[in-house]
């Protein structure tokens, strides 16, 4: 049984079926199916889709797609990792967002799905995040890594606001920050003091793995 | 007497049937008026709802009855004439004219490296000299040539553009807007005795943000024809169907045409047609994909029907340098757009996307639009041009026509002979060190340089620009939209002896 409900949970997830990931999470739930197991297993179906991604077999609708069925069934085997008060491992912690004035969602997705996809914790804020919530999310999660991202001009100095209010409040050493999007060069990212930047999401994955050393 | 651009003397080309016409057209007044549109402003809500549309304050939801969207359709004038600094280059855009814009990017280009930097101060202006001097350059889309130069801070960007461009040209000037940037614009305009066309932009799906209704209402409400864009991603912003990214666009943008129409009746106004599929490995935008020409050839289709003057966005590919990529991006976009209809077009500099520009690629694109408007200029069909007389006192072999006075008269008429394209003979390429159309192109634009000197303005302008531009130093300074280490640099900048232009 429980072999057919993980399976069916890979499946939703696979197939972009954000209803049924949420069905077989609570199912999963129910079963008393370890909950570990749970989310493993939709770690790997969604670097499945990351890894098909990669190799340019899939494309960003199916990512996204992924993507949104993980998200919709995550809350509902994190709420009861939480319960049985049991211990996940995973490569690392991020906070993820797009930064204040800024609404573009579709490259912070990528990163996050592919981060996800390599057993990274991913927390998103979404898109418009301001750098007091940014903060915020840094309190909150203790990640490893905050990765931000920007695609205008006129919204990447908000990187640089951020890092100075996380420096207010004695964060900044306390997180590996990563910096992306249209509007981001290496020169910019390094004038911020952000600890790293990559141009491309796939690249992401591996300057957030170097940053934390593994 | 306005600019003459280039003239279509045949019929556009049509991608859709009338019935297809007619559901694009019923299917932007069901969204408008069934899921309506978001507009971030008090005022333009209650405007909207004082002329009968139903509107949601607590989701600022605007629902625009079918009624008022035809209305306001036929407000917009079909045709309107827009003054330029000087009125021998001002525009009389619509009908059947096509006048092409210089394209922006955020920075120039190494054309040995191919790395992007921001430009200087001097090659921001040095640009704006060359495209001053090319003929198929008729206007300047904002932030031209560059979105900033070095030494400006961010939010003086908008504006040291439009300096720079009133200073170096006096073709017709468009704006942006960013952060009220647009009360100093209207002031330059002002002084300077131009109008300049202004932007309403939309955030796709179907939202248009405060500081976007704010702009709109100062430039409409100064008298100046405004440009409506929203420029989508289909599969993304916009469906992944071109149809029914046509809806949507239509949609922003006639919501957009009618909050102008509403603020003043008869506002001149030009809606953008600025969609492309997005790439969906990159998640970027595809602009110099086939679809985008399917996209504009139907919208110019349907905006004729309107009678709405259409602008077709910019022409920027995808391709990194000006190689066989570029010059197909480019050339379909410019001959679907010339021949499906389109009343303006942004072509000319843009090297990749929003990224780059380069006058070499400018140069190159003086030809590519002397081209295309030459074809849509036709064929000239009367008694002289079928030269039946002509060809009957030749006859056969060993007759030939180039001893002729009519070839003498009628070739340079007929011929659009190319600047910086290798037309040579092989022998000859081969003895003249091989070049290439960018080795022409480099050429042309030191010659340019070396003999262009653009009409400065007087210096009672030149005072009003400079005041008007402290004035917006100042604007910001005081909302901390820039910092003392910013405007440190920005007046060590001031200092130059050549200043403004280098």
């Amino acid at each position: 049984m429980s072999g057919e409900v993980l399976e069916n949970l890979r499946k939703a997830i696979i197939e972009y079926d954000s209803a049924g990931a949420a069905s077989w999470a609570r199912k999963a739930v129910q079963e008393k199916i370890d909950p570990i197991k749970a989310l493993d297993t939709m770690t790997a179906a969604i670097k499945q889709v990351g890894d098909g991604f990669a190799r340019g077999e899939l494309w960003l609708p199916d990512l996204v797609g992924a993507a949104d069925a993980m998200t919709s069934a995550t809350p509902i085997i994190e709420e009861e990792i939480k319960r049985r008060g049991a211990k996940r491992e995973s490569l690392g912690t991020v906070v993820i967002g797009t930064v204040y004035g800024d609404i573009h969602t579709i490259g912070k997705t990528m990163v996050a799905t592919l981060l996800t996809a390599d057993g990274f914790v991913v927390n998103d804020l979404g898109i418009n995040v301001t750098a007091e919530n940014f903060v915020e999310g840094v309190k909150r999660y203790r990640p490893d890594i905050l990765a931000m991202s920007a695609l205008m001009t006129m919204t990447a100095p908000e990187q640089k606001k951020v890092i100075a209010t996380l420096k207010k409040e004695g964060l900044r050493d306390k997180v590996k920050i990563m910096v992306g999007g249209g509007a981001i060069t290496q020169e910019f990212a390094d004038s911020i003091g952000a600890d790293g930047y990559d141009p491309t999401a796939p690249g992401a994955v591996k300057l957030a793995r170097r940053l934390i050393g593994k | 007497m306005a600019l003459k651009g280039f003239t279509r003397n045949f019929k556009p080309l049509e991608t859709l049937t009338e019935e297809k016409v007619e559901a694009i057209h019923r299917g932007t007044l069901e969204v408008l008026w069934v899921t309506g549109v978001m507009v971030e402003h008090e005022r333009a809500l209650k405007l909207f709802e004082k002329n009968g549309c139903k509107v949601n304050y607590d989701e600022m939801r605007v629902r625009i009855p079918p009624a008022l969207v035809e209305e306001c359709i036929c407000k917009a004038p079909s045709s309107f004439h827009a003054k330029a600094r000087d009125c021998k280059n001002s525009l009389m855009v619509g009908n059947n004219t096509l006048y092409f814009g210089a394209a922006p990017g955020t920075q120039t280009v190494d054309l040995d490296t191919w790395k992007p930097r921001v430009a200087t101060r001097k090659e921001n202006y040095d640009s704006i000299t060359v495209l001053d001097a090319l003929p198929t350059v008729h206007f300047f889309s904002p932030y031209t040539p560059y979105f900033g130069f070095e030494g400006v801070p961010p939010c003086m960007a908008m504006l040291e553009s439009l300096a720079s461009r009133i200073r170096n040209s006096t073709k017709f000037q468009c704006v942006g807007f960013s952060n009220d940037s647009e009360i100093f614009a209207i002031k330059m305009a002002q002084a300077v005795g131009m109008e300049i066309l202004g932007t309403c932009a939309w955030a796709p799906p179907l939202t248009v943000y405060r500081d976007a209704v704010e702009s709109t209402f100062r430039f409409v409400e100064a008298g100046l024809p405004i440009r409506i864009i929203s420029g989508q991603a289909m599969g993304a912003t916009a469906p992944a169907t071109i149809a029914g990214g046509i809806v949507i666009n239509n949609a922003e943008v006639i919501a957009g045409l009618v909050l102008a129409q509403l603020i003043k009746p008869g506002t001149r106004v030009l809606v953008k047609d600025f969609s492309s599929p997005m790439n969906m490995s990159t998640g970027a935008p595809a602009f110099g994909s086939i679809e985008a020409c399917l996209h504009n050839a139907a919208s110019n289709q349907i905006f004729q029907k309107y009678g709405v003057p259409i602008d077709n966005a910019t022409c920027y590919p995808n391709s990194k340098m000006p190689d066989y990529q570029c010059g197909y991006e480019k050339t379909s976009r410019v001959l679907i757009a010339g021949l499906s209809g389109a009343n303006t077009l942004l072509l000319h500099g843009s090297v990749h996307g929003e990224l780059t520009y380069h006058t070499i690629q400018a140069i190159l694109d003086d030809d590519l639009a002397g081209m295309i408007g030459r074809f849509m200029e036709g064929i000239t069909v009367n008694d002289e041009t079928l030269a039946i007389d002509l060809i009957e006192e030749v006859g056969p072999i060993p007759g030939h026509f180039l001893n002729k006075e009519h070839t003498r008269k009628w070739w340079r008429l007929e011929q659009f002979v190319p600047k910086a394209a290798d037309r040579l003979t092989y022998p000859e390429w081969m003895d003249t060190g091989k070049k290439s159309c960018l080795d022409y192109a480099r050429e042309r634009m030191e010659e340019i340089l070396a003999t262009n000197k653009p009409t400065p303005l007087t210096p009672s302008q030149e005072g009003d620009v400079e005041r008007i531009l402290e004035e917006a130093r100042k604007y910001y300074e005081e909302r901390g939209l820039i910092s003392e280490e910013e405007m440190a640099t920005y007046r060590e900048g001031m200092k130059s002896p050549n200043y403004p232009y280098e």
